[in-house]
């Protein structure tokens, strides 16, 4: 099926491009230089890709070594782009977009719990029962998105990994900031069916005609109806069908279709879930989705591996690694090449880090108390590495920042105001992060 | 001709359940129930006379009949139980479907479930383990018309050696039974758990914010939180409970009164003694005010779980008056809703756009969105799908638990609400229901119609409208449809016509939000 309205979308745009330009003066040689670039990024608006890693990554293991230290285990510490900025030998893809990133190793926080800790990170507020918090995803889908994007606003791929027991979804914001879940179940490199939306195709029987038949009578139900009735549950009923009617039309612009992209490229983005997931936040982030996440949980060895590295933590860090760093960095370099590295914000991290003294088992546990996250593209200081845990990296010793700030610079990335407030049922003003944070200043372009 | 036979199956299961002890002798039960209706109507039809305000209309057979099925049975009416029932012509008809509906078994089912919702919101582990072992048990409470106050107390007294608290999740004993102290352990478990819940779901007040600091907006303290916890302390001390800062509170009841425990109760009774006591208006208050969300889509009053907040004349229309009476008649909950659903204000209609009285929230009857299980039934109903197990039906090859999850994913108490997102729209779409139903080979409904040769395209439509929405089309609807199908050339693309429109009839959304 051919995508009408997505070229009938950009046909529009770049006309409207063209008579600016004409009209300022500027020469059409430049602006059909543009074009390629236009085309691919539809839109300068911005977005974020979250990187989950459930369970809790190891820091000292990936981007906050300790080498030469008894916590540092065997893993050796490598050169990156970014002048002094060493990195895991296990990320050496990342080693080389490090100039567009910026590694935080002063995240700090008291909670060790995965469910809670993970609420908190992705909310920015200690899970409490009387408001139910909403997540980054759905703060930024409301912000970010358009109500009459073909695409939904806030796309999870592998969401069932995301929780690692984590309670928290659109909260208080409602279904219509829920994610539109991309199950992904099957790690199987080649299939492109685990990455799809339930039931978005129609019948195979049910032709073309026929949809736009049904959706015709289905308008005039729908307005009948409306004449008759009016009140909020119809006016819901109404745009949320439009939404799905616009997905089930566009087919969703063709993002779920990783098969249209090279083999050379799905090859170097890594023949697995996380891999074919990052290459599919792409895809959606090129077709205006404003946020996407992508879990990582398991290896071409164990499906079921995961961040939560009590034991063996050496052998299963090195294997997540490698499923890891061509994932991203592929993810860096293709969103630069397209010219969406500027407007993209990508995100990585989990719950918490692990304990820097390595266990019985070969492993580490929990450890809320100093770990890292990384930033990289839009709006972020690229090149450093900001913070300290220390030469043993059991305490933050410089610049300390908790969850709630990281959001706040996520927003401050993004271009939205952290301080803005959003409604509860009950008429309760949230604000984005909470009061008397601020985003840190130092990670953010300036 | 084969549309009658629609619901035959259905229409025979009820039959069995119908013969038994509905004589028509003039009952004390009926005038009690006439007594009732006839105060509710007048409060009503005071309180629009005094605001000028015309009443809605009393609604037709067809839409009444819709409305008292989903709220009673669960699930729309069969094309045949809705032909039988417009064309019978006794005066009494709409009260003897409420009693024929009340006498179904399918009506404590459906009862059973909503107060499940109600008791135990949301859609995480607690309420899946509260489907599993809550919902029978109330189910059996609803069959037997449990007084509600007795209702309470199962649920609340708990002997703490006779019933321990079951794990839930993954912990859990295999195969625990259904029971009341299913509640407490969906809840969760905890004495401040139990009480925050307990105290929302039967005294219509929301403690929880007290639990850690005094309350922002209402009255309550730290002290009111604790003082109602300490009754489900199983701390050794009856009738104390030390707070998570480790402070120590004695049991008091809500309000202030300072509870005493005596020899050899437990602190659970005296407290459901005095919750269920008819000079605690708030508890029979909120039980009619959940009875009256669930029937008129809102709540008696603004706020159904914080009656605090709610100004004292909102109380003072009728939600009071309406909780004593359900206290003097000793908590008889058929009662009450046989009554209500006699009135003539629950038959009224839901205004439309630009009438008058949606200036009056509290008089206004909103569209009432289907929760899960009623979308799944009446699609089931709709489309007349087999219902055995021998026939791989949909209710036992698991599509009903999976569609019954994914909009569960979306659902909200709040009948006046739709909260439905993306993917439960996809499904309804394209899922394997409605697909094979509107599939012109093997939709029995559709076949039924298209290939019916005494049907004109003006009846073939008339049953589709009244299978999907048990009621006919409107002149202007028929002629749009009418001329839909006759914009189709083939006679392929014809038949093809009518799969369409079942198809946006059964995604439309009077489908969903029932007038």
């Amino acid at each position: 099926m051919f995508n009408h309205s997505f070229y009938d979308e950009f046909q529009r745009r770049d006309f409207l491009r063209m008579s600016l330009a004409g009209a300022f003066g500027a020469s059409f040689s430049g602006w059909f230089g543009q074009l390629a670039k236009a085309a691919q990024a539809e839109q300068a608006q911005k977005a974020c890709i979250l990187l989950w890693m459930p369970g809790g990554p190891s820091q000292t293991d990936t981007f906050d070594l300790k080498p030469g230290h008894k916590n540092g285990g065997p893993f050796k510490e490598i050169d990156t782009a970014a002048a002094g900025v060493r990195i895991s030998e296990h990320l050496p893809g990342l080693a080389m977009q490090m100039k567009d990133m910026a590694i935080i190793r002063s995240l700090t926080s008291t909670e060790g719990d995965h469910g809670r800790a993970a609420n908190i990170m992705l909310t920015g507020y200690k899970e409490q029962e009387a408001v139910k918090y909403p997540v980054l995803g759905s703060l930024v889908a409301k912000e970010l998105g358009r109500a009459d994007n073909e695409l939904p606003n806030y796309v999870s791929i592998s969401s069932s990994q995301l929780g690692f027991g984590s309670t928290a979804g659109e909260g208080f914001l409602g279904p219509q900031y829920a994610p539109l879940s991309v199950s992904g179940n099957s790690n199987n490199p080649q299939a492109r069916a685990n990455l799809a939306i339930e039931f978005l195709a129609p019948p195979r029987k049910v032709d073309k005609t026929q949809i736009d038949n049904r959706f015709k009578v289905l308008g005039l139900v729908q307005q009948d109806f409306a004449e008759r009735f009016d009140g909020d549950s119809v006016a819901a009923h109404r745009a949320n069908y439009e939404k799905a009617e616009r997905l089930v039309k566009s087919q969703a612009k063709h993002a779920f279709r990783l098969d249209e992209e090279d083999t050379a490229v799905r090859d170097a983005y890594g023949r697995n879930r996380f891999g074919q997931g990052c290459l599919l936040a792409r895809r959606l982030v090129e077709r205006g989705v404003p946020f996407v996440e992508v879990a990582l949980s398991g290896t071409q060895a164990n499906a079921a591996a995961s961040w939560d590295t009590h034991a063996d933590n050496f052998n299963q860090v090195k294997l997540l690694s490698q499923v890891l760093d061509p994932a991203w960095s592929t993810l860096m370099r293709d969103l630069r090449e397209r010219g969406l590295l500027e407007h993209t914000l990508v995100v990585w991290m989990g719950e918490f880090g692990r304990t820097p003294n390595i266990n019985t088992m070969g492993g580490r546990d929990h450890f809320p108390i100093a770990w890292s996250t990384v930033l990289g593209g839009a709006g972020i200081q690229g090149g450093q590495a900001y913070g300290s845990s220390g030469p043993d990296g059991m305490k933050v010793i410089d610049k300390p920042v908790k969850g709630p700030e990281l959001i706040a610079t996520i927003c401050g990335a993004l271009g939205i105001d952290p301080k803005k407030e959003n409604f509860t049922d009950e008429g309760r003003p949230i604000p984005i992060v909470e009061r008397g944070t601020e985003p840190v200043k130092e990670l953010l372009k300036g | 001709m084969e549309v009658p036979h629609v619901g035959l199956l259905l229409t025979i299961i009820s039959l069995g359940f119908n013969g038994i002890g509905s004589a028509d002798e003039p009952s004390p039960t009926a005038d009690r129930q006439q007594e009732l209706a006839a105060w509710l109507d007048a409060r009503f039809e005071s309180r629009w006379k005094a605001n000028q305000l015309t009443p809605p209309a009393i609604v037709d057979d067809a839409t009444f009949l819709r409305r008292v099925y989903l709220d009673l049975n669960g699930t729309i009416p069969s094309v045949s139980q809705t032909f039988d029932f417009l064309s019978g012509n006794q005066t009494d008809k709409r009260e003897k479907m409420v009693d024929q509906l009340l006498s179904d078994p399918r009506t404590p089912k459906n009862l059973g479930r909503v107060w499940r919702r109600m008791m135990v919101p949301g859609n995480g582990p607690e309420a899946a383990a509260a489907t599993q072992l809550l919902e029978p048990w109330l189910v059996e409470q609803f069959t037997a018309n449990t007084r509600y106050n007795d209702l309470a107390r199962k649920v609340l007294v708990i002997a703490p050696d006779a019933a321990p608290m079951q794990p839930i999740g993954l912990n859990a004993p295999a195969a625990p039974t259904p029971s009341a102290s299913a509640y407490i352990n969906a809840v969760g478990r905890t004495p401040d758990a139990v009480s925050g819940a307990s105290t929302r779901f039967f005294l219509g007040v929301s403690l929880n914010c007290a639990k850690c600091h005094d309350h922002p907006f209402a009255k309550w303290k730290q002290q009111d939180f604790w003082g109602m916890a300490a009754f489900f302390s199983n701390q050794g001390t009856a009738g104390r409970i030390n707070s998570e800062k480790g402070e120590s509170y004695p049991a008091v009841f809500l309000g202030g009164e300072p509870a005493t425990i005596p020899e050899g109760k437990l602190a659970t009774e005296v407290l459901v003694d005095w919750m269920t006591s008819p000079k605690n208006t708030n508890f029979g208050a909120t039980a009619v005010n959940r009875v009256w969300q669930h029937l008129y889509g809102r709540g008696a009053v603004s706020e159904i779980d914080d009656l605090d907040r709610v100004p004292p004349e909102e109380r003072l229309f009728f939600l009071d008056e309406l909780g004593q009476r359900f206290a003097a008649a000793d908590y008889d909950m058929r009662w009450l809703i046989a009554s209500l659903c006699k009135s003539r204000t629950y038959q009224r209609e839901t205004p439309g756009k630009s009438n008058p009285t949606q200036s009056d929230q509290l008089t206004q009857r909103p569209l009432k969105t289907l929760q899960p299980e009623q979308v799944f039934d009446s699609l089931e109903q709709a489309l007349n799908l087999p219902i055995g197990k021998s026939d791989d039906s949909p209710r036992t090859n698991g599509t009903r638990t999976q569609m019954v999850a994914k909009l569960s994913e979306a659902a909200t108490n709040h009948p006046d609400q739709f909260r439905s997102g993306i993917p439960q729209a996809l499904m309804l779409m394209h899922g394997s229901m409605i697909s094979n139903a509107t599939d012109i080979e093997t939709s029995r409904t559709l076949r039924a119609v298209i290939e019916a040769p005494f049907l004109e395209p003006k009846q073939k439509i008339e049953t589709l409208y009244m299978a999907a929405l048990t009621r006919k089309p409107r002149e202007q609807e028929l002629n749009t449809m009418l001329s839909f199908i006759g914009e189709q050339r083939e006679p392929l693309q014809r038949k093809q016509a009518y799969s369409e429109i079942f198809w946006a009839l059964l995604n439309s959304p009077e489908f969903v939000l029932s007038p």
